[in-house]
C-alpha cells in the first residue's frame, strides 16, 4: 500500500533520528566546508570522486547525509576564496569575486562573509522548501511517466546540458557522446555481448565513474594549484570588519534574496544551466535592478554578493527536484549521487517516487539541515576557516595527489586502474585546455547505462510505435521547440550582446 | 593542438563504428546508432572549425557562458609548460611508485618527496606530511577499516 506523502515525510524525519547518519551528516558538513574553503576552490565534484567508492558500501541514508551535507554546506562556504584571494571558489561563486574582493580589499570582509552565509543559508531554505513542496505537486505527473518517456526526457536533457551551457555546443555534443559511449563499455546486460573489450578483461565491467570523474576534475584542480602557486605566490587580504553587518545588509534585501533564490531554483530545474550560469544570472539581475547598481556594483556593493549567493545555494534545490523526481542529474554532483543511489539500489526518478519516497524526504530533511548547520559554521568559525583558505599548495597539491590515486586504486586495486587515471587525467587537463566540457561526458558517462535501459525496454515492448505515445510526442515537440529557440536565442545574444541576458553575462564574464 | 583532440575523438568514433558494425541489432542500437555515427558527423564538424579558426573568429561576441571551467592561467608559456610537464611528471612518478613498491609505501614517499623538492618546504615539515600520509593510508585504511593494500611488483 502506498504511504501518503505527510507519512512519507515523517517516515523520512525518523529515518534520520540515528547517531551514525547525524555523524555522517556533521562530517560532510565539515569535507564540504575544508574542500569550499581550500585553496583554489577544490569542489564538491572532486569530492564526490572521492568519496563514492567509500560511501556506496555504507548504509544509504548514512552515505546521502554525507554526500548532501558535503555539498549543501560547499555552497554556502564558497565565497572565501572570492572575497580573500579575488578568485572564484567553486563554480557558483565566480560572480562574487567581483564585489566581494573589493569589499575584502577595503576592509569589510568580515561583512562580505556575513552576506554571503546569510543569504546563502536563506537561499538554502527557500531551494529545500520548494523541492520539498516540488513532491506533491509533481507526482501525479511523474507516474504517467514510462521507459519512452523517460528515455526522450534524458535525450532532451543531455543535448540541453551539452547545448545550452557553453559557448561551443558542438563540444559539448562531443563530450556528451564521448560520454555515453565510455558508458556502453563492457558486457550489455540485455544481450550478453561483449561491447568495446577488445579483448582486454580490465573492460569487462566498464571503466569506472569513480576513476573517471577523479581523473577529469581530480587532476586539473590539483595542477591549477600547482601552476599558480597559491598561498606562495599569492597571498590573501586581511580578514577585517564585522559579520553582522552582512547579516543586516542580507536582511534589509530579504526581497532580492526571494528573487535571486527562485532564480537559483529555476536554474537548478533548467537542463544545462547549472553552477557556472547561476551567480552570473543574479548578479546580472540584481545589477539591472537595484537601485544605483550602475554607480556602485563592481567597486564593493554588498548587493552584488548577497544576489549570486543566495541563487548558488538555492540551486541545489533545484537540482535535487529534477534529480530524485526524473531521474536525470543537472551536473556533475547529482549525475554521482546518481551513480550512488543506483549502487544503494534505488532507481531515482518514478520508481524512487513510487517506491521510496521516505528516502525522498529523507534527502530533503538532510538538505535543509545541512543548509543550517552550513551557515552556523560559517557564522562561528569564520576566523578559523578564513586561515584555511591560506593553506600553501605545496600541502594541498600532496594531499589531493593522496586522494586522487588512492581513490583510484581503491576502486579494483589493480594497477591498470592507474593507467585509467593518468590517461583521464591527460584527457581531463586538454579538454580543460581546449574547452570541452568535461560535465557533459559526465552526465553522458552516468545517463548511459540508463538511457539505453529505457531505449530497449521501448523498443521491446512497442517497438517503433512508442514513438507515438502522446507523452512521447509533446515531449518531443517540447525538446524540439526549446532546442531551436535556445539556439536561435545564443546566436541572437551573440549579435546583440549585451542587450540579452546571454549577452549580459557575457559582458559581465569579460569585464571580471 | 586543438584539431589533436577533435581527431582524437573522430579516432574514437570511427573505432567504436568499425568495432561495432557487426553486432547484433539491440547491441548496436545505442552505442552505434544514436551514439558513435552522431558522434562521428559532430567531430567531423569540429575538425573543419578547428581548420578554419571558426572559433578564433567568434571570440569576444559573448552570449553564452562556459558550461565548465575557463582554462585562466595567466603565465608566460615556457613557466607554464615547465610548471605541467613538472606535475604530469610527479603524478605519473607516483602512479609507478604504487605499481613498484605497493602504495603505503609510494604514496608517503611521494607526499614526503614533492613537499620537499618542489614546494622547498623543510625537510622535518616534508616529513611530517609524509609521516601523516603513512598513518592515513595503513593506519586508517589497512589497520583500521582492513582494506588490504596489494604489495608493489618488487615485493610479490
Amino acid at each position: 500500500m502506498e504511504i501518503s506523502l505527510f507519512d512519507a515525510a515523517a517516515k523520512g524525519f525518523l529515518n534520520l533520528l540515528q547517531f551514525k547518519i547525524f555523524f555522517a551528516l556533521l562530517m560532510g558538513v565539515g569535507v564540504g566546508t575544508f574542500t569550499a574553503v581550500a585553496p583554489q576552490g577544490l569542489g564538491i565534484p572532486l569530492v564526490y570522486a572521492i568519496a563514492l567508492p567509500v560511501v556506496i558500501r555504507w548504509e544509504p541514508l548514512t552515505g546521502i547525509a554525507f554526500l548532501i551535507g558535503a555539498s549543501s554546506v560547499s555552497a554556502i562556504c564558497a565565497a572565501y576564496l572570492p572575497i580573500l584571494f579575488g578568485i572564484p571558489g567553486g563554480s557558483g561563486s565566480q560572480a562574487t569575486v567581483l564585489d566581494g574582493y573589493p569589499m575584502g580589499k577595503r576592509g569589510e570582509g568580515r561583512r562580505a562573509l556575513g552576506a554571503s552565509f546569510m543569504a546563502g543559508g536563506m537561499g538554502c531554505l527557500i531551494g529545500t522548501l520548494t523541492l520539498a513542496l516540488a513532491v506533491p505537486a509533481t507526482r501525479p505527473l511523474i507516474y504517467l511517466m514510462g521507459s519512452p518517456e523517460l528515455f526522450v526526457v534524458m535525450l532532451w536533457g543531455l543535448s540541453m546540458v551539452a547545448v545550452l551551457a557553453g559557448r561551443r555546443p558542438i563540444k559539448g555534443l562531443i563530450a556528451a557522446a564521448f560520454g555515453l559511449l565510455i558508458a556502453m563499455i563492457g558486457q550489455q546486460a540485455q544481450s550478453g555481448v561483449m561491447r568495446f573489450v577488445f579483448d582486454e578483461p580490465y573492460l569487462l565491467d566498464g571503466i569506472s565513474i569513480s576513476i573517471i570523474a577523479l581523473a577529469l576534475f581530480g587532476i586539473p584542480s590539483a595542477l591549477d594549484l600547482a601552476l599558480t602557486k597559491l598561498g606562495v605566490e599569492q597571498q590573501p587580504v586581511p580578514l577585517r570588519g564585522s559579520l553582522f553587518d552582512g547579516v543586516r545588509d542580507t536582511l534589509r534585501e530579504w526581497w532580492l534574496v526571494i528573487r535571486c533564490s527562485f532564480l537559483g531554483v529555476w536554474v537548478g530545474i533548467v537542463p544545462g544551466l547549472g553552477s557556472q550560469v547561476v551567480d552570473w544570472l543574479a548578479y546580472g539581475h540584481a545589477a539591472q535592478t537595484c537601485k544605483g547598481a550602475r554607480e556602485t556594483f563592481g567597486k564593493g556593493d554588498v548587493r552584488g554578493v548577497i544576489a549570486p549567493e543566495s541563487a548558488n545555494d538555492a540551486k541545489d534545490g533545484g537540482d535535487l527536484i529534477t534529480t530524485l523526481l526524473l531521474g536525470f542529474p543537472q551536473g556533475v554532483s547529482t549525475a554521482l549521487f546518481i551513480v550512488a543511489l543506483l549502487a544503494w539500489g534505488y532507481l531515482p526518478g518514478p520508481e524512487m517516487v513510487k517506491k521510496n519516497i521516505d528516502v525522498v524526504y529523507s534527502v530533503i530533511w538532510i538538505q535543509g539541515m545541512a543548509g543550517i548547520i552550513g551557515t552556523l559554521i560559517g557564522f562561528v568559525l569564520s576566523t578559523q576557516l578564513a586561515k584555511l583558505a591560506e593553506v600553501r599548495y605545496t600541502f594541498m597539491v600532496p594531499t589531493l595527489f593522496l586522494f586522487i590515486l588512492m581513490g583510484a586504486f581503491s576502486v579494483h586495486r589493480d594497477p591498470l586502474d592507474l593507467v585509467a587515471v593518468v590517461a583521464f587525467g591527460i584527457l581531463g587537463y586538454f579538454m580543460r585546455r581546449f574547452a570541452y566540457p568535461r560535465p557533459a561526458l559526465i552526465l553522458g558517462l552516468v545517463l548511459g547505462d540508463l538511457m539505453e535501459k529505457y531505449l530497449y525496454r521501448s523498443m521491446a515492448a512497442y517497438g517503433f510505435t512508442w514513438l507515438t505515445r502522446p507523452a512521447v510526442i509533446v515531449l518531443l515537440i517540447l525538446s524540439a521547440v526549446s532546442f531551436i529557440f535556445t539556439l536561435r536565442g545564443k546566436l541572437k545574444s551573440a549579435s546583440e550582446y549585451p542587450s540579452t541576458l546571454g549577452g549580459a553575462m557575457g559582458k559581465a564574464e569579460d569585464e571580471g | 593542438m586543438k584539431a589533436n583532440l577533435g581527431f582524437f575523438f573522430l579516432a574514437v568514433f570511427s573505432v567504436a563504428v568499425w568495432a561495432g558494425w557487426d553486432w547484433p541489432y539491440i547491441a548496436k542500437l545505442m552505442p552505434i546508432y544514436v551514439v558513435a555515427i552522431p558522434g562521428l558527423i559532430l567531430a567531423s564538424v569540429q575538425l573543419y572549425r578547428d581548420a578554419t579558426d571558426w572559433e578564433g573568429r567568434q571570440r569576444g561576441k559573448g552570449g553564452g557562458i562556459e558550461m565548465d571551467e575557463v582554462y585562466e592561467v595567466k603565465l608566460d608559456k615556457a613557466t607554464e609548460i615547465r610548471r605541467t610537464v613538472n606535475f604530469f611528471a610527479w603524478f605519473i612518478g607516483g602512479a609507478l611508485g604504487i605499481w613498484l613498491f605497493g602504495i603505503v609505501i609510494a604514496l608517503p614517499v611521494l607526499v614526503s618527496l614533492y613537499a620537499f623538492v618542489d614546494g622547498k618546504e623543510r625537510w622535518y615539515t616534508s616529513l611530517a606530511i609524509g609521516a601523516c600520509t603513512y598513518l592515513i593510508v595503513w593506519g586508517f585504511f589497512e589497520y583500521m577499516l582492513e582494506a588490504r593494500w596489494p604489495p608493489g611488483v618488487l615485493f610479490r
